[in-house]
């Protein structure tokens, strides 16, 4: 086991020099390549955790709008059927009221007509009367007296 | 060992006239600067080829590193660590190269004290920087914890760390290469081949293991106290 000073010593030197040369050639090219790739994969990852949770976030906007829309058309149709319902009552109300006003209507012109007709025959069938009967007594009945004759009749009629 | 006058002429020489070793250690180097220069000369986003290779290697690194000393330390101390083990690995390595050993064209750094030492002195000192660096004087407040009494003993645990750090992976890597030599002497084939595997084991091991020595080291010395 020789010892040697002058190898001890380069040995120190060498150290050293190789120390300066692998720090500056070695280690802070490498290390600085590791941990630049290592942030820039962080920031993909990043990216990418942010892309989908804005696609999500749209994606859940959408199905809303979707369902609102749904609901919002589901509430039109409701409504327009409503509307319909109500529309058709109406048109039928108002078609039977105006069938009834026309049937009352017409009754109450017929019963009109009809006493109009009726009073007209009385009379006719009293001036009638009163002429046979004039005959009958042969002579002519005064105007008063046809009158009365008449009412008489007409009285004894509705009897 | 240590130095008369005569000696220290001998050294001079020595560092103008490096060793063997000290010139493997160069071209482990150099490997080490080409191919991270190589790799990392154009880094790209998606990581291919050598870059990808060099990616994992730091990243494994940096990961067992930090995985020890701790998180938030990591940064601080990781090219340091991480210095020692891809020296140690490369130059263990040098090993498995044929023709490899003292009288080649290049023998393993690490298969010398005076290498290993070195590191493990580097590793010593800068335990002791780091802690008063991050703590200040509360760095010696571990020396005499749980009582006083402990202190000649937390002493001599920190003097014989460099100690066993520099023996052990010097003792593996030497060894290793002493009976590759021995049994390429005896029988040139096979059974090289079979202690070269070892070697592979070996040289991955011992660099591991001063890692996670040097490592669990520092982290104590940095770690924080108040949690």
């Amino acid at each position: 086991m020789h010892f040697d000073w002058s190898d001890f010593i380069w040995t120190i030197i060498n150290f050293f020099v190789l120390l300066f040369i692998l720090k500056t050639l070695l280690y802070k090219p490498v290390l600085k390549t590791i941990e630049d790739r290592k942030k820039s994969i962080e920031e993909s990852l990043e990216k990418a955790a942010r892309a989908q949770e804005e696609a999500e976030r749209i994606k859940a906007e959408y199905d809303g709008m979707i369902a609102r829309a749904r609901e919002e058309a589901r509430e039109i149709i409701a409504k327009a059927q409503k509307t319909a319902q109500a529309e058709k009552e109406e048109i039928i109300a108002t078609a039977q009221r105006e069938a009834q006003a026309l049937l009352a209507d017409a009754k109450a012109t017929i019963a009109q007509e009809k006493e109009k007709a009726l009073r007209e025959l009385r009379q006719e069938i009293g001036n009638l009367a009163v002429l046979a009967a004039g005959k009958i007594l042969n002579r002519a009945v005064t105007l008063e007296d046809h009158q009365k004759l008449v009412d008489e009749f007409l009285n004894e009629v509705k009897m | 060992m240590f130095g008369s006058m005569a000696e220290s002429t001998g050294i001079l020489e020595g560092l103008l006239h490096p060793s063997l070793y000290v010139k493997t250690a160069w071209g482990v180097m150099a490997f080490l600067a080409l191919i991270s220069y190589l790799g990392t000369r154009k880094m790209e986003r998606v990581p291919r080829g050598l870059q990808n290779i060099l990616e994992m290697a730091v990243e494994g690194l940096y990961n067992f590193i930090g995985g020890i000393v701790g998180e938030k330390k990591a940064p601080k101390y990781f090219p340091f660590i991480a210095t020692f083990f891809l020296f140690i690995l490369i130059s263990n390595y040098i090993g498995l190269l044929p023709f490899a050993g003292h009288e080649g064209p290049y023998v393993p750094p690490t298969s010398t004290i005076s290498v290993t030492a070195a590191l493990a002195i580097i590793v010593f000192l800068a335990t002791q920087f780091f802690g008063i660096a991050e703590k200040g004087l509360g760095y010696f407040k571990h020396f005499i914890t749980p009582f006083i009494f402990m202190l000649p003993l937390n002493i001599l645990e920190q003097l014989v760390r460099p100690l066993s750090l520099s023996m052990r992976l010097y003792g593996n890597i030497y060894g290793h290469e002493l009976v590759v030599g021995t049994f390429m002497g005896l029988v040139p084939m096979l059974i090289p081949v079979v202690f070269n595997l070892l070697g592979v084991l070996t040289g991955a091991i011992q660099a591991v293991v001063f890692t996670l020595l040097t490592s669990s080291y520092i982290g104590e010395a940095v770690h924080d106290d108040h949690h």
